[in-house]
């Protein structure tokens, strides 16, 4: 079969119609789509873990406050014994009610030093209390409940000493530090 | 059999030439074709939509949920650094060396045959020392009073070793006294002595071995 020339010139015509047709279906139609699902899908897949991790973040914070009271308990109780003020105010007269409470009639309390804690919101403070007069029995009783009433106080040296005016009765020097509000 | 004289011979033939003509064909052709793009197209637009409402839909979860999820890991923080207070302050606590236990000890060791005048005791200075010094002096009073000194040092290095891991002991002095003391209706020589006791009341700390040397360690021992 033979084209005429007149079919030959409407092939070629079509035939850049069609590419010129294709280029913009590819162009302007196709690609625009297929890019804006391809963001789409690497915006899924980008948040979809990021939803899971959301979730999971809420879900352990909840567990946590759950468990946070019992956990923390003994630190707010701890936080709460502590009186307010300035503790050369409170802690001398503390300690002297204390040994009362036990038997010593006289102790005094010096301040040693005072140096920041690492547990933030605290200090520690180190005294010294000094007992001229005590029989050594008492002193044992009272540093033992010293040392279970006062979870905070840590005793860091003991001193007895025999006094020549009565044999029975000792002269003991305490060095403590105890944990403040700073 | 009739005779039939097809009289549109030309007619049909001309038909048929119509019917194959290549550019027509080739028109329905490219016709097909860009029916197939548009379907293509409407198939993709339609994906394509589908993922677009997915996305919006989780956009929407992910701006719900940013804010609590932060404010969760800020709530969280402050919850672990409570706890980790909390935990510290425990074991502030537990690590306490207990004096009332050591005076208990001494008390129910010490005879009546010597009478103590000094007695010092210091916790370890910090969180690496291990050891807590015991210095104890006083005067020990039988017919060998230094046997009785040394029966005292080995009798409270014993009582504190129950509770005590590890316990040395030392005289620091031991000296014959011209004193006497009269006990029971007895008179009887003196020696004064000063004693020093090592007590071990925390475990040492281990450190462990840097990563690398750890690695090194277990290439070889697999070798």
């Amino acid at each position: 079969m033979k084209l005429e020339q007149e079919q030959i010139k409407k092939i070629g015509l079509s035939a850049v119609v069609l590419v010129a047709l294709l280029w913009g279906y590819f162009a302007f139609m196709l690609d625009p789509l297929e890019k804006s699902e391809k963001d789409a899908t690497s915006g899924l897949a980008a948040l979809g873990p990021q939803i899971a991790d959301a979730k999971v973040q809420i879900a352990k914070t909840a567990d946590l406050e759950k468990k946070a009271p019992v956990a923390t308990a003994f630190l707010n109780r701890v936080k709460n014994s502590i009186p307010d003020g300035a503790p050369i105010a409170w802690f001398p007269p503390k300690m002297a009610d204390f040994f009362k409470s036990r038997g010593i009639d006289k102790c005094t309390t010096h301040l040693v030093s005072e140096s920041a804690d690492p547990m933030p919101g605290f200090k520690r403070m180190v005294w010294s209390i000094d007992v001229p007069k005590v029989e050594f029995i008492t002193l044992g009783l009272a540093i033992c409940h010293l040392e279970n009433d006062e979870p905070l106080m840590n005793i860091l040296s003991v001193s007895v000493d025999a006094t020549r005016e009565d044999a029975q009765y000792q002269h003991a020097t305490l060095v403590l530090s105890t944990l403040v509000k700073s | 059999m009739p005779l039939h004289v097809n009289l549109y011979h030309e007619v049909q033939q001309q038909e048929i030439a119509r019917q194959r003509d290549p550019v027509r064909l080739a028109m329905l052709a490219v016709l097909l074709v860009m029916i197939g793009f548009v379907v293509n197209y409407f198939i993709v637009l339609e994906r394509s939509h589908m993922v677009s409402i997915r996305y919006t839909v989780l956009q929407g979860d992910w701006a719900a949920i940013e804010p609590k999820a932060k404010d969760a890991k800020a709530r969280q923080d402050e919850l672990e650094a409570e706890i980790a207070a909390s935990d510290a302050m425990v074991k502030n606590v537990d690590s306490r060396l207990y004096w009332a236990p050591v005076l208990d000890q001494i008390l129910q060791t010490v005879p009546r045959t010597v009478q103590l005048i000094h007695l010092g005791a210091e916790a370890p200075g910090d969180e690496k020392s291990i050891n807590s010094i015991l210095e104890i002096s006083g005067i020990s009073s039988a017919p060998e009073p230094r046997k009785e000194a040394e029966n005292v040092r080995t009798a409270l290095e014993t009582k504190l070793g129950t509770k005590f891991k590890h316990v040395s002991s030392v005289f620091k002095t031991l000296d014959d006294s011209d004193q006497y003391v009269m006990l029971d209706g007895r008179r009887l020589p003196t020696a004064a002595f000063s004693m020093e006791f090592q007590v071990q009341v925390r475990d040492p700390v281990v450190v462990a071995p840097p990563p690398v040397l750890k690695a090194r360690r277990e290439a070889g021992g697999a070798e």
